[in-house]
């Protein structure tokens, strides 16, 4: 079942309107530390944007900025043609956020999604109505009458999501909406916010999931250090590394570094990335990483472990671009 | 028709906070005070008229004692908001960060003179009869509604300082029982008293909102107290002024 078509509150109706503009964003928590660092983007109407990076990437303060919890430390900000510095609540009225982390008031499913009607200041028909639809499309049907903190982890995910869709917004943020959910419960999940991004709603998305974001996003940004290492379309940024194969590696005894930095020099165009005694390789050509490996290893005498090659995936996307960022610092 | 955005916070609050754990703090703590207190102390200490006597004196003070009940009630509610997860999901909703704190003062004034209409209820449900004249009336009442704003604000300042729950706890269980038996709500202040316990009953703010309702009630006021209800509204635009500080401009944690 589909909600009914809400009135937008954005008077333009212009699809390449930009409802998010980022320009040199900075922000600090310590004064030495830039948890966002020179970060700069661009999100237009209608579109699903994912952020896309590892734990402490930056996503979520770049969220908390992003919906006037926090004040940037420096760098120029728009939110649906606002400055947030300046038109915080009009803003607020305007977004819907879904938080990281568990946000309930203290009574029934249906408590929850009443109390957030009245703040949201939903008429009252239209909150019957609405919420009725909402429980239904998230599956929520069998726990309605339940207290939101006796529920399973991926119940209370859903509820979070479909109690923040009842009320009227331009955009929706949803920082790491699926985390602690199984694969079943993510789809699931996913599925039930796709119906409503159709109605025209802009969507922000964080996520460490990098099969979620290929799922669900129309362009992500690939974040790590405060800083957005690659943005594109998925399949853009899919066909960037096309030529490209992975070979994943595995070395069994010490000096694996050594090992790996020496490989590195062998293999110019190639990005590696190394976790402790493991590797993956973006290669150019994946035939003449294997045969360099193999070199390496008889000359140096480490033993190869486990050895795999296989066609690149957004992930190796994502570890391409962090690794290059790392090679930039 | 659309609420004011506080009247909706106001709602919200009460609508969350009414459950038996905080109706038991709020009315069942203050109502066995006046039940145990009355008939303990009234059978114990000497006054014309016994134990009724007695409880016509503690009403108006276990009436006053709403107001610090339903301070703490408050900041609680910030407490419970940040554990939960509600403080930072309402700072991203159309609220003010000031808005969001008059949402709680608000609710913890009308808890505070909730409480204070059941506690003059059960009062005269165990006496048989309440001399209180209109007037007396809206004394004792606007006296609780301003101290119900004064410790509410002091529960939100503390409650905005402290880096814990737990040292919030501890901390509202020590100033309940202090300014609870520090002051004239049990018994009258006694000049015999040693120096420093003086002090404590005459700078306590509970000592005034007692006084100054007891006065209601009674329809005078002693003239030697007459400086207590200016220095309360005083010290109240002083506490509400610096929990505000603490809430709009500075970084509040979300727990």
């Amino acid at each position: 079942m589909v909600l009914q078509p809400r009135e937008s509150l954005t008077m333009s109706g212009d699809s390449t309107e930009q409802v998010i503009k980022v320009e040199n964003l900075k922000h600090t928590y310590d004064g030495k530390y830039f948890a966002l660092n020179d970060l700069s983007l661009g999100i237009k109407k209608g579109e699903v944007f994912g952020l896309l990076g590892k734990n402490g990437a930056g996503k979520t303060t770049l969220i908390k900025v992003l919906t006037t919890l926090i004040r940037p430390t420096s760098g120029k900000l728009s939110i649906l043609g606002m400055d947030p510095n300046h038109y915080g609540k009009e803003i607020r009225r305007r977004i819907g956020v879904v938080q990281q982390g568990e946000s309930f008031d203290f009574t029934t499913v249906e408590g929850n999604f009443d109390i957030y009607a009245v703040l949201w200041g939903v008429p009252r028909e239209v909150r019957l109505q609405r919420k009725d639809e909402l429980i239904k499309m998230f599956g929520l049907q069998d726990v309605r009458k339940q207290r939101s903190f006796d529920l399973s982890g991926g119940q209370k995910r859903r509820v979070q999501v479909a109690r923040e869709m009842m009320h009227d917004m331009d955009i929706l943020f949803l920082d790491e909406p699926t985390t602690g959910l199984d694969v079943f419960m993510r789809r699931e999940l996913l599925d039930s916010i796709k119906k409503e991004v159709r109605q025209g709603l802009t969507v922000v998305f964080t996520t460490h999931n990098l099969e979620e974001a290929d799922y669900f996003c129309d362009r992500v940004a690939v974040v790590d250090q405060g800083k957005i290492l690659a943005m594109d379309t998925v399949e853009n940024l899919k066909r960037l590394y096309r030529g490209k194969k992975t070979v994943e590696v595995t070395l069994s005894g010490a000096d694996a570094a050594a090992f790996f930095a020496k490989l590195g020099e062998k293999l110019p165009n190639s990005e590696i990335k190394v976790e402790g005694s493991s590797a993956i390789i973006l290669a150019e050509d994946s035939k003449e990483a294997l045969q360099r490996i193999m070199e390496l290893s008889q000359v140096s005498g480490i033993q190869v472990e486990w050895l795999n090659v296989r066609k690149n995936t957004l992930e190796d996307v994502f570890i391409g671009s962090v690794s290059r960022g790392e090679g930039a610092e | 028709m659309d609420l004011p955005n506080i009247l909706k916070l106001v709602y919200r609050n009460i609508k969350v906070n009414v459950d038996p754990g905080t109706l038991i703090i709020l009315i069942g703590l203050p109502a066995m005070y006046l039940v145990f207190f009355g008939y303990g102390f009234g059978s114990m200490i000497p006054t014309t008229g016994g134990t009724t006597a007695f409880l016509t004196f503690l009403t108006p003070g276990i009436m006053s004692v709403q107001c610090l009940m339903a301070g703490t009630v408050g900041g609680s509610m910030l407490w419970a908001d940040r554990r939960w997860g509600m403080l930072a999901q309402l700072l991203v909703g159309p609220f003010t960060r000031l808005q969001y704190l008059l949402g709680i003062m608000l609710t913890s004034l009308v808890f505070g003179l909730a409480g204070a209409l059941v506690m003059l209820v059960g009062a005269y449900l165990l006496i048989g009869s309440l001399q209180l004249t209109l007037w007396g009336a809206l004394v004792a009442f606007g006296v609780i509604a301003l101290g119900s704003i004064f410790f509410g604000s002091l529960m939100l300042l503390i409650a905005g300082l402290v880096k814990s729950n737990n040292a919030y706890n501890s901390i509202q269980i020590f100033v309940i029982f202090v300014v609870n038996f520090a002051s004239t709500v049990f018994y009258s202040f006694n000049p015999n008293l040693p120096l420093p316990i003086q002090v404590l009953f005459q700078a306590n703010p509970l000592t005034y909102v007692a006084n100054a309702a007891r006065g209601g009630f009674v329809g005078s006021f002693p003239v030697s107290d007459i400086w207590q209800v200016p220095l309360l509204v005083v010290e109240t635009v002083v506490v509400l002024a610096m929990a505000t500080r603490v809430y709009v401009r500075s970084n509040i944690s979300f727990v």
